[in-house]
């Protein structure tokens, strides 16, 4: 009895040894592996001790703040939430995303670059301090943007021409960041997709917004001027199809100007065919189509602008025949492009031609209280000479002076801009403006998109291109 | 040195290492040593050394490492239990004291486990009754249907059945090794006893069945279909039921992960967990990513990242079936390497004793006891590690829980009066010895 006792007392040690050497395998040879695991949240919780730096708005108001509770430090939004989708969740089930996971290490006091304090503390081994960001989103005209988009779907990218800054981003249906953790098996499911980023990530049919990167491309090649005559008979027949004027309206005679006035299709479809699918597709990369814009956010939070096919973007240079040159010269066809997109492409023209890199970083500021960063303003394409853009620019006023954008006017400022109604073939359209303030000396460049109305971009979206730009425009100071 | 002198040394070895351990605890999470982490070390220590006094006076002659291995996993349990939930750690507290107190009934009333011998088909009742009355009355917590609900307490029946039919097993199997280990046909060139005596197998292995289907539970299926096939083998030394026990549990197993979704869920978590990482992966994915968080040395005491800012542990049940994970946390490899070391000295004194022990009847009950104390804690800890498929069983002394404890405690009750038997009768005068037989 006493041999079949100790055999089993063996292989009992032998289970207890194999325990130990897992035990090892888990803790010493995979440690690192298992905590580098996208699944593992324990890093992002352990930051949840360091005072997290807040995020202010441009007047240096508190957005995003860090309230500290029995030894963690929570996000506290004291205006509300503002700009979700851009400035994203932090959260230790989920992760983060927006500005929060892009500056995490600043926001954290990990980051390399925060100063010579922090690397004092470094060596000492203290506990990082978060520094704070300030950025150029201004709270007053965040909050008329989001408040334009109560109720509907849509997006609105408001920023300043001469320097890229972001002054407003805001995207609907929005989400509360304070109650993500919460919300998250309904905001992963909703259909409305909440949590997307439609400022940066949202590729809509531009229609005819898209017209501005035609006439640029039309008047910077020499095919056009603002005064070449062209005949509208309601119908542009190419390489056996045909292109049509939004309901159907018939213009008659009319000059490049009043094409764009009134968004004549046949006279863009022509301008196209002008250009030729070459031209036409350079001028888009001259606005930045077929590149991801660089504004600073997690990858694949910024989608690229181009011809999109069934497996995502395009090569430039992808067949089209002239019949679909026409249509894509309307902004339809495969063309999406993104609210982001479009606002810089109105910036490019209130800029002489020149598009600055867009971005939404003001300053940080250590926790020591110095400033370590500073955002420093710069050009990031040329999309067409001065003179085209100066042109541009007074087409684009009679757009809102006579034309499809009547409701974008304001007292006393000159608004410059232009619609957009794609047709989405479900008897739903996607409503676009796009536009600048004031046309001589333009301070505000934005693009305001609505999802799913009935209306054209005449009728919805300038109204609230209005609004917005008419707070921008109140503000003391902008980035 | 006297075993009672080698068992207080001890004591007071561990009474001190617990005591530690709860003041650095407590410093982690108030910022200060207080009297109130010193008088709850001294309560603990109390009840031990109350303990040690009974054993002193009845069971003078017992082994004297296991109340202090015991001693030594209690307060390690205790101060992470505080360490995660303050208020639970009091409960488990009272629920030491309860054990102690049918410690001391165990060792008063039965005094010496001959007599069990006696009561071996109640002891065998009362534990398959258990089990019955789990499956007909138990709720269902954790997709296991483990726990009876009764006068406002949750008990886990399974804890005491595993000692009673321990119990049954060893004297039944005393009494028969005899007729179970003569081949009487060949099969196949394979000796076999006469087919009845093959009927407590099969027995056994629907009573397990049973439990996979009904219970849901992998863990105690496979716990108690072991402690059967190593005592059978034990007691006839015939490794053929151990191969044919072990085919068995197999079928049984493969037809439950056939049939029973609960046990094939935990199974295909058990072989990859991470596309499951957000569901039911979730709380094995978090356990190793707290293990392994660990590293060497452990973050310390009281420092380890446990709880969330909302005071939730960070894995679910980290203070019953996943306190090793917090064990591994926070006291490295080395401390978890050691946790497993006392797990295996108490499993070596359990076998020692049925070694030296002079009759059939006490060495398969001490080494069914063992081998039963042995394989509960290695199917937690591989469940919790993924060495083998996760199943909710608690870790004995160190789980929180009030029938894994008490139940615990009366196991080592029962060691403790096999040890004393068997070291009287081995080096005892005539007298005692003669005492020791008019005892049984």
């Amino acid at each position: 009895m006493n041999k079949a006792i100790s055999r089993i007392f063996v292989v009992g040690v032998v289970l207890f040894v194999a325990l130990v050497v897992n035990l090892t395998w888990i803790m010493v040879v995979r440690a690192g592996w298992f905590y580098d695991r996208p699944e593992n949240k324990r890093s992002i919780a352990k930051e949840l001790k360091i005072r997290r730096g807040e995020l202010l708005g441009f007047d240096g108001s508190v957005i995003a703040g860090s309230l500290r509770r029995s030894g963690y430090y929570y996000r506290d939004y004291p205006q509300g939430t503002l700009a979700p989708q851009l400035l994203g969740y932090d959260s230790v089930r989920y992760g983060r995303s927006g500005v929060e996971q892009e500056l995490n290490d600043v926001l954290t006091g990990t980051a390399t670059d925060l100063g010579v304090q922090s690397w004092i503390d470094r060596l000492l081994g203290r506990k990082p301090k978060g520094a704070d960001v300030k950025l150029t989103l201004v709270p007053a005209v965040q909050k008329t943007a989001q408040q334009q988009l109560t109720g509907l779907k849509g997006a609105i990218v408001a920023l300043d021409p001469k320097t890229g800054a972001l002054i407003a981003s805001a995207s609907a249906p929005s989400y509360d960041p304070t109650t993500v953790e919460d919300d998250w098996a309904r905001l992963r499911v909703d259909a409305a997709s909440p949590l997307l980023n439609r400022a940066t990530q949202g590729l809509y049919a531009p229609g005819s917004a898209f017209k501005v990167v035609t006439a640029a491309g039309g008047l910077d090649y020499g095919k056009v001027t603002p005064t070449t005559e062209f005949v509208d008979t309601g119908t542009y027949v190419v390489f056996g199809g045909k292109v049509t004027n939004y309901g159907g309206a018939v213009f008659g005679a009319n000059d490049f100007t009043t094409a764009l006035t009134y968004s004549i299709n046949t006279t863009f479809a022509k301008v196209g065919n002008l250009l030729a699918r070459k031209r036409l597709e350079a001028s888009m990369q001259h606005f930045g189509f077929y590149q991801t814009p660089p504004l600073p956010l997690p990858r694949g939070e910024v989608a690229p602008s181009g011809r999109y096919g069934k497996r995502g973007l395009l090569a430039p240079d992808a067949f089209m025949d002239p019949l679909a040159v026409a249509w894509a010269a309307c902004g339809q066809e495969k063309v999406l492009a993104t609210p982001l997109q479009m606002a810089l492409a109105a910036a490019g023209v209130a800029n002489g031609g020149r598009i600055m890199k867009p971005y939404y970083l003001q300053q940080v500021t250590s926790a020591a209280g110095d400033v370590v960063q500073k955002a420093r303003p710069e050009q990031w394409l040329v999309a067409m000479k001065p003179a085209t853009a100066s042109a541009l620019n007074t087409m684009m006023q009679r757009v809102v002076n006579q034309g499809t954008g009547v409701s974008a006017a304001l007292k006393g400022i000159q608004v410059a801009g232009k619609t957009g109604t794609a047709e989405r073939g479900d008897g739903t359209n996607l409503a676009w403006f796009v536009a600048f303030a004031p046309a001589a000396d333009p301070t505000v460049a934005l693009a305001v998109v609505i999802e799913d109305t009935q209306s054209t971009g005449g009728e919805v979206a300038a109204p609230i291109a209005a609004a917005v730009l008419k707070s921008a425009l109140a503000q003391p100071a902008l980035p | 040195m006297s075993r009672r002198n080698v068992e207080l040394l001890f004591l007071v070895i561990a009474g001190s290492v617990s005591t530690m351990a709860y003041v650095s605890v407590y410093a982690g999470r108030y910022g200060e040593i207080s009297r109130v982490s010193i008088i709850y070390g001294l309560v603990f220590v109390a009840i031990f050394f109350i303990l040690h006094l009974i054993v002193r006076f009845v069971l003078p002659q017992a082994d004297p490492f296991l109340l202090p291995i015991t001693a030594l996993l209690a307060a390690i349990g205790l101060t992470e239990i505080f360490r995660i939930k303050p208020a639970l750690a009091l409960v488990q507290g009272q629920w030491l004291l309860v054990g102690a107190g049918l410690f001391l009934i165990t060792v008063v009333l039965v005094r010496d486990h001959m007599r069990l011998d006696r009561y071996r088909y109640i002891m065998g009742v009362v534990g398959l009754g258990l089990l019955i009355a789990t499956i007909v009355v138990g709720t269902t917590v954790n997709g296991s249907k483990l726990w009876i609900h009764a006068f406002g307490f949750s008990i886990q029946p399974s804890e005491f059945a595993k000692l009673a039919i321990v119990i049954f097993l060893a004297g039944y199997l005393n009494d028969k090794k005899v007729l179970l280990s003569i081949p009487t046909h060949h099969v196949l060139g394979v000796p076999l006893p006469a087919t009845k005596y093959f009927g407590p197998l099969i027995v056994m292995w629907f009573l397990s069945l049973a439990m996979l289907v009904f219970m849901k539970d992998f863990g105690m299926a496979l716990l108690f279909m072991s402690i059967f096939v190593a005592l059978m083998y034990m007691a006839t030394a015939r490794i053929v039921y151990v191969v044919i026990g072990g085919g068995l549990f197999a079928a049984a197993a493969a037809i439950a992960v056939a049939i029973v979704p609960h046990i094939q869920e935990r199974f295909s978590i058990w072989l990859d967990p991470w596309p499951h990482a957000a569901t039911t992966g979730y709380q094995l994915l978090q356990s190793l990513f707290t293990i392994a968080d660990g590293g060497v040395a452990g973050a310390g005491l009281g420092r380890g990242f446990l709880l969330y800012a909302n005071r939730q542990p960070v894995v679910p049940d980290l203070q019953t079936d996943f306190i090793f994970a917090a064990i591994a946390n926070e006291m490295g490899l080395i401390g978890a390497a050691g946790v497993i070391l006392v797990y295996l000295l108490f499993m070596w004194r359990g076998f020692r004793i049925a070694v030296f022990a002079p009759d059939g009847f006490s060495k398969l009950l001490a080494a069914g006891l063992a081998f039963a104390f042995g394989l509960q804690t290695f199917i937690i800890l591989g469940g919790v590690t993924r060495l083998i498929p996760l199943t909710g069983i608690t870790l004995p002394f160190v789980s929180y829980g009030g029938s894994s404890i008490t139940a615990n405690l009366i196991l080592v009750a029962l060691l403790l009066m096999v040890s004393h038997r068997t070291n009287v009768m081995r080096e005892g005068s005539d007298l005692e010895r003669r005492r020791l037989a008019e005892r049984g």
